[in-house]
């Protein structure tokens, strides 16, 4: 699935590129909510809220099962799109583990709708949100 | 110069729909798509949303609560009509399921009304309609008023220059429903189930300012999207008989000279015979002899196994492209399909001759519910190819019945201008074939029963036997010459 492993290096890239150079935990959080925030607001007005609900629940659900070594922390993890209970969760992983579990969340949210509506509809609903010219998250966390 | 207003016909990108909606679809109209769930509602909305959009005039797609969006893209997708650079672009999904399990069909409006301005859409579908309906009546809310709220969107889809679909569910045609009233056009998706067979059905009950073409008219949905067979329009003024008539020969001299000189171009001939009496291989002959001329034909072949029943020399003609095949397996054929694919073939090959090979097995091919009106399908499709001026040739299985003469098992034989009957007869222990012109319209013809057989070189023509009589009975007696003097 060469497509997709493009995704997701698009998908780390973005985060990578969202944490910044310097990352500390705090902005490891705020960059994978701010990445959850853009996806959500990519396709609620699509989907609808609801939609999106449950396909952040069925990530969460998926990632756990993958990946035991982090199921503890996706238990601990509100099933509701909570950006701030998501935040308190991540900072307290130390930034290695948090970044494994951001990419791997968003990866799978990501493959989870392409599973959905296919590869070239998650593309494009998704589009604006990898393009860092479309976002100025990064330079409002550097300036603390 | 009329000052009147001009009202622009979107073509709708749907095959054979805008002929149905009398030349396309009124832009700025305000309209209902209704029908049970499954049969197509959301599908139409789609392909003619596709077709439409444009960057500069997108298209609103509002889903409410029916269909869940997700699965909508997902099912949609596979339409090879679907685009998914349209999304966003030319195309936008907005989602009110909050609003509307909200109940308030007020903030519905509202909703609607704010992305209507923010877009400036072309066209505006709101699916389904029917769950805007549900949730005002779950709200004992006085203002929820659901004729209040369908004239407001109405008037304001079109002041706003959009195209307007609803696509509604479970409506029955008796109910006064405001929208009925407020819609601009009705169309309405059925589908009829008889037996073990399906056939979808399209009527507009609907359309302001539009001739659209009466009566439920039948479509199918491929992966290419709704394809909508409208009846073939019929050319009103009939090219008169030229004098002296021009003709079309069969490939078999004596039967050229049977039928006054061959077979008078642009006329229907059947060819009623039982079983095995050579009736495709007359029709093959047929097709053969235009293809000698330089005529390009087309048959029809409504057999279980076509390839089975076809004669090398007609799989030559086919193989070489000159002779075009339509052989629809397709299950629940209806008459307009079948007109449509014979007729697209026609024009394909700028054919001259046509065949339909077998009446019976045709009527097998059709939909049960199209088998009650068959003799009247029948004169629409004879009409329909008639009228494109090519010479059609049928072949009708005739069961043999020595105790009445019949031409046809339909009672279709007035509709043919021409008519060729075969029989079985015994004579001396033997089984010979008979055959005879029964009907040649506005032309002399013979009146014998000629004898004939066939052969690898096809249709043999013999003499007639004067010494018997009663041969349409079958068992023919010698009639004795000269006895009765002595």
């Amino acid at each position: 699935m060469s497509t997709l492993s493009e995704e997701s290096r698009q998908i780390v890239a973005s985060l990578a590129h969202r944490v910044g150079p310097n990352a500390d935990i705090a902005k490891v959080a705020q960059a994978i909510a701010s990445l959850l925030q853009d996806m959500d607001a990519a396709l609620t007005p699509i989907i609808g809220q609801q939609g999106v609900a449950a396909l952040y629940r069925r990530s969460l659900q998926l990632c756990a099962s993958h990946h035991p070594r982090l199921a503890r922390t996706y238990d601990s993890v509100q099933a509701s799109l909570d950006l701030i209970a998501l935040k308190s969760v991540i900072v307290e992983q130390s930034e290695t583990d948090a970044l494994f579990f951001g990419e791997t969340l968003l990866m799978t949210f990501y493959e989870l709708l392409t599973t959905l509506i296919g590869p070239s509809l998650t593309a494009r609903l998704l589009r604006g949100v990898w393009d860092p010219s479309l976002s100025d998250t990064p330079s409002q966390e550097t300036s603390p | 110069m009329s000052t009147k207003v001009t009202i622009n016909r979107l073509a709708t990108g749907v095959p054979g729909l805008d002929e149905v909606l009398g030349g396309g679809l009124p832009e700025f109209s305000f309209n209902l798509i209704a029908g049970p769930p499954g049969c197509g509602k959301t599908t139409l909305a789609h392909q003619m949303m596709f077709a439409l959009a444009t960057p500069e005039r997108p298209a609103l797609f509002f889903t409410v609560l029916g269909e869940p969006p997700l699965k909508m893209l997902r099912y949609q997708q596979q339409f090879d009509f679907f685009d998914s650079e349209a999304i966003n672009h030319s195309i936008r999904y907005i989602n009110l399921a909050a609003d509307t399990l909200a109940g308030n069909l007020d903030e519905v409006l509202r909703r609607i009304v704010s992305e209507v301005e923010t877009h400036s859409p072309a066209l505006v579908f709101v699916d389904s309609f029917r769950s805007v309906v549900l949730a005002s009546q779950t709200q004992d809310n006085p203002n929820n008023n659901l004729p209040q709220f369908v004239q407001q969107l109405g008037m304001l889809m079109t002041t706003w220059q959009a195209t307007t679909f609803l696509i509604g569910e479970y409506f029955t045609e008796t109910d006064t429903n405001p929208i009925f009233t407020v819609a601009d056009g009705l169309i309405w998706l059925r589908q009829s189930v008889q037996r073990n067979s399906m056939v979808r059905k399209m009527e507009i009950m609907k359309m302001r300012g539009q001739p659209t073409l009466p009566g439920l008219h039948t479509f199918r949905i491929a992966t290419s999207g709704i394809k909508v067979f409208a009846p073939a329009a019929l050319n009103p003024v009939e090219a008169p008989l030229e004098f002296p008539i021009k003709r079309l020969k069969m490939g078999v001299p004596q039967l050229d000279a049977m039928l006054g000189g061959g077979l008078p171009r642009g006329y229907s001939l059947l060819v009623a015979g039982p079983s095995g009496s050579g009736k495709s291989i007359l029709a093959a002959t047929f097709l053969a002899e235009g293809a000698r001329n330089g005529e390009t034909g087309v048959i029809a072949v409504f057999e279980q196994r076509p390839n089975h029943s076809q004669n090398a020399t007609l799989a030559g003609l086919i193989q070489s492209g000159q002779v075009g095949l339509v052989d629809s397996r397709a299950p629940d054929l209806s008459i307009d399909e079948i007109v449509q694919l014979l007729l697209s073939e026609i024009t394909r090959l700028k054919a001259t001759r046509v065949v339909i090979d077998s009446l019976s097995g045709f009527e097998l091919a059709l939909a049960p519910t199209f088998r009650e009106d068959f003799r009247e399908s029948l004169s629409r499709m004879v009409t329909a190819l008639t009228s494109v001026g090519v010479s059609v040739l049928l072949t009708s299985e005739l069961e043999d019945r020595y105790t009445d003469l019949r031409f046809s098992p339909y009672g279709t034989a007035f509709l043919t201008d021409a008519i060729i009957v075969q029989r079985y007869i015994e004579v001396q222990s033997r089984l010979l074939r008979i055959m005879a012109v029964v009907k040649v319209r506005a032309s002399a013809h013979s009146d014998e029963l000629r004898l004939y057989r066939i052969d690898d070189n096809g249709l043999q023509i013999g003499d007639m036997l004067p010494d018997q009589e009663g041969l349409l009975g079958g068992r023919p007696t010698r009639h004795r010459l000269g006895c009765d003097n002595g």
